[in-house]
C-alpha cells in the first residue's frame, strides 16, 4: 500500500521557493492502478519523483508498505519519458542495470523478462539501433527485472505514434495484470489515463492539488477502449480538465 | 578501395606542394634553403637507426605526458563538472591559471626536474592537463539529467553514477581533447626538447641540424609528423572500441 499524506514540495531555497505540489493526498492499495493527469508543468513529475525517493517532500509524508520513503528503493521502479536508456550500454546491459547496481547481477539477470517482452533477439544491440517502441520495451524490461511491487511511470509513451502507443499501453495492462505490481502512471493523455487507471486523479495547474477523483472500475480488459464505460470516463475527464 | 585512393592522392598532393614550395623558395633565394620531400625522405632512410632512437625517446615522453594529463585531468574535470561546490572552489583557480602560458614555467621546471626527460614530460603534461581538464568538465556539465535520474532511481551510488554514466557519456569529448592534445603536445615537446639541447628526442635532433644539414632536419620533421599520425590513428582505434555505441547508429536497424 502506498500512502501519500498532505504532500507539499517546494523548489528553490526557502526564501525564494516555488511551490510545485500543494497538499496532495491519496492511498493506493497493493496491486491497484492510479493515473495522475494534469496540464504540463503542474507538478506531476515532482509527485512521482518524491514517491520514487529522488526528491524529499518539503512537508507531508509518503510511505510504501508501512515504511517512509527516504530514498530510491529496490521494490520501486521508475520508467521515464524516453525510457531512460543509456546509449553506451547494449540492450542486455541496460536491462540488467538495476540488478547490476544493486549487486544482484549476475546471480540474477533480466533474461526471462527480455524473453517475455520479445527482446532476446536484439539483446546485443545498442539503443540507437532500436525503434522507439523497442526502446520503451527495454525500459520496461529494466523496471521489471527487480520484480518491483510498485511501478512508477512518467509519461512513458510521450512522443510515440498512435499505433505504437496503443500497443505499448496494451502491454502495460497485460504486465500489470500478470506481475501484479501497484501502478502509478503520470500522463497528460486523457485516453491513456482512462485505459490504464482504475482511479484517476485530475490535478490543478501548478501548484498541483487534486481537482477531482474519477473512479474507473470497469477498466482492465484489452477491449476496454470499445466500451461505453471507457467513452464515459474519457468524456468525464475532458469535462473536469476543461473546467 | 576508393578511400585508399583518396588517401594516396592526398599524400601525393602534399609532396607536390612541398616540392613546388622548395623549388620556389630556392629559386627566389638562389640557394638551396628548403630541401624537397625526396631529399628529406632519403635522409629518413639513411639515418633510420638514429632517427628511430630519437623517435622512441620523443614518443614515450609524449605518451607518458598524455597519460599523466588524463589521469589527473579527467577525474578533476568530471568532478568539477558535476559537483557545484567543488566547481565554485576550483573554477576561479582554473580560470586564473589556464591562460598563463605554461611555457613561461619551463625554466622553473628545469630547476625542479633537471635537464633530463622529467622536465620535458612535465612541461607537456602541464599543458595537456588544462586542455583535458577543461574538456572533461564541459562534457560532464552537459550530460542530460535524465541519464542521471534513470540510474539514481535504480539506487546507484555516487561512484556508480560516475562509472556508469558520467565517464562513458564524457568519453567521446575526452578522446577529442586527446586528439587535440597530440598536436599541442608535439609542439610543446619540441619546445622542451630544443630548450634542453643535450640528450635524445626529435626536437633536439631537428634543431641541431636546421642550420647546416637542413635535409636531415626535415627528416626529423617527417618523423615527428609520423609520431603524430600514429598516435592519431591509435586514438581513432581506441574510440572505435570504447565508444562503439556511437558508430552503430549508422548500421541498418
Ligand atoms: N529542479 C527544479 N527547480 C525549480 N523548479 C522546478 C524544478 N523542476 C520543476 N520545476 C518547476 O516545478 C513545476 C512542476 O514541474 P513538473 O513536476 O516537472 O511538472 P509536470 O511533470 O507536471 O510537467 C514546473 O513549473 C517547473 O518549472
Ligand atoms: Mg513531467
Amino acid at each position: 500500500m502506498i500512502e501519500v499524506r498532505s504532500l507539499k514540495i517546494d523548489y528553490g531555497s526557502p526564501g525564494s521557493a516555488v511551490r510545485a505540489v500543494d497538499g496532495v493526498d491519496f492511498t493506493l492499495d497493493r496491486g491497484r492502478s492510479l493515473a495522475l493527469i494534469g496540464p504540463s508543468g503542474c507538478g506531476k513529475t515532482t509527485i512521482l519523483f518524491s514517491i520514487s525517493g529522488l526528491l524529499l517532500p518539503t512537508e507531508g509524508t509518503i510511505t510504501i508498505s508501512g515504511t517512509p520513503v527516504t530514498g530510491p528503493r529496490r521494490d520501486v521502479a521508475l520508467i521515464l519519458q524516453n525510457a531512460g536508456l543509456l546509449p553506451w550500454k547494449t540492450v542486455w546491459q541496460n536491462a540488467n542495470l538495476s540488478l547490476l547496481l544493486s549487486g544482484d547481477y549476475p546471480k540474477q539477470d533480466a533474461g526471462a523478462v527480455l524473453d517475455e517482452l520479445g527482446l532476446s533477439e536484439v539483446k546485443d544491440r545498442y539503443p540507437a539501433e532500436l525503434s522507439e517502441g523497442m526502446k520503451r520495451r527495454v525500459g520496461i524490461a529494466r523496471a521489471l527485472s527487480t520484480a518491483p511491487s510498485v511501478m512508477l511511470m512518467d509519461e512513458p509513451l510521450a512522443s510515440l505514434d498512435t499505433l505504437t502507443r496503443e500497443r505499448i499501453q496494451d502491454l502495460f495492462l497485460t504486465l500489470w495484470r500478470t506481475h501484479k505490481f501497484s501502478l502509478i502512471l503520470v500522463t497528460h493523455d486523457i485516453e491513456e489515463a482512462a485505459f490504464l487507471g482504475q482511479e484517476i486523479l485530475v490535478l490543478t495547474e501548478r501548484p498541483a492539488r487534486i481537482k477531482e477523483r474519477v473512479e474507473n472500475p470497469e477498466m482492465g480488459g484489452l477491449d476496454y477502449r470499445e466500451s461505453a464505460a471507457y467513452t464515459q470516463t474519457v468524456r468525464k475527464l475532458r469535462e473536469v480538465l476543461e473546467k | 578501395m576508393k578511400r585508399t585512393l583518396t588517401y594516396v592522392a592526398s599524400i601525393c598532393a602534399l609532396l607536390f606542394i612541398w616540392e613546388m614550395a622548395s623549388i620556389a623558395v630556392n629559386a627566389i633565394n638562389n640557394a638551396p634553403l628548403l630541401p624537397g620531400p625526396f631529399n628529406a625522405l632519403s635522409q629518413v632512410v639513411k639515418n633510420a637507426a638514429e632517427l628511430q632512437h630519437h623517435f622512441l625517446a620523443s614518443a614515450w615522453r609524449l605518451i607518458l605526458a598524455i597519460l599523466i594529463a588524463l589521469a589527473t585531468g579527467v577525474p578533476l574535470g568530471l568532478t568539477t563538472g558535476r559537483e557545484p561546490t567543488l566547481d565554485r572552489f576550483l573554477s576561479p583557480i582554473i580560470y586564473i591559471t589556464y591562460p598563463i602560458p605554461q611555457v613561461a614555467l619551463i625554466l622553473f621546471l628545469f630547476v625542479v626536474f633537471g635537464t633530463g626527460s622529467g622536465t620535458k614530460v612535465a612541461m607537456v603534461a602541464l599543458v595537456l592537463f588544462f586542455q583535458i581538464l577543461v574538456s572533461a568538465r564541459g562534457a560532464a556539465k552537459n550530460i542530460p539529467e535524465e541519464h542521471i535520474i534513470s540510474v539514481r532511481s535504480a539506487g546507484a551510488s555516487r561512484w556508480q553514477i560516475y562509472w556508469h554514466v558520467i565517464l562513458p557519456a564524457s568519453l567521446p569529448d575526452i578522446l577529442t581533447s586527446v586528439r587535440v592534445s597530440i598536436g599541442l603536445g608535439i609542439a610543446f615537446l619540441y619546445i622542451a626538447e630544443t630548450n634542453a639541447a643535450l640528450g635524445t628526442g626529435l626536437g633536439g635532433y631537428i634543431n641541431k641540424h636546421m642550420l647546416f644539414q637542413r635535409d636531415r632536419a626535415f627528416a626529423g620533421i617527417i618523423a615527428l609528423a609520423l609520431l603524430g599520425l600514429i598516435l592519431y590513428l591509435a586514438v581513432d582505434g581506441l574510440e572505435r572500441i570504447l565508444c562503439r555505441w556511437k558508430y552503430v547508429s549508422r548500421r541498418a536497424r
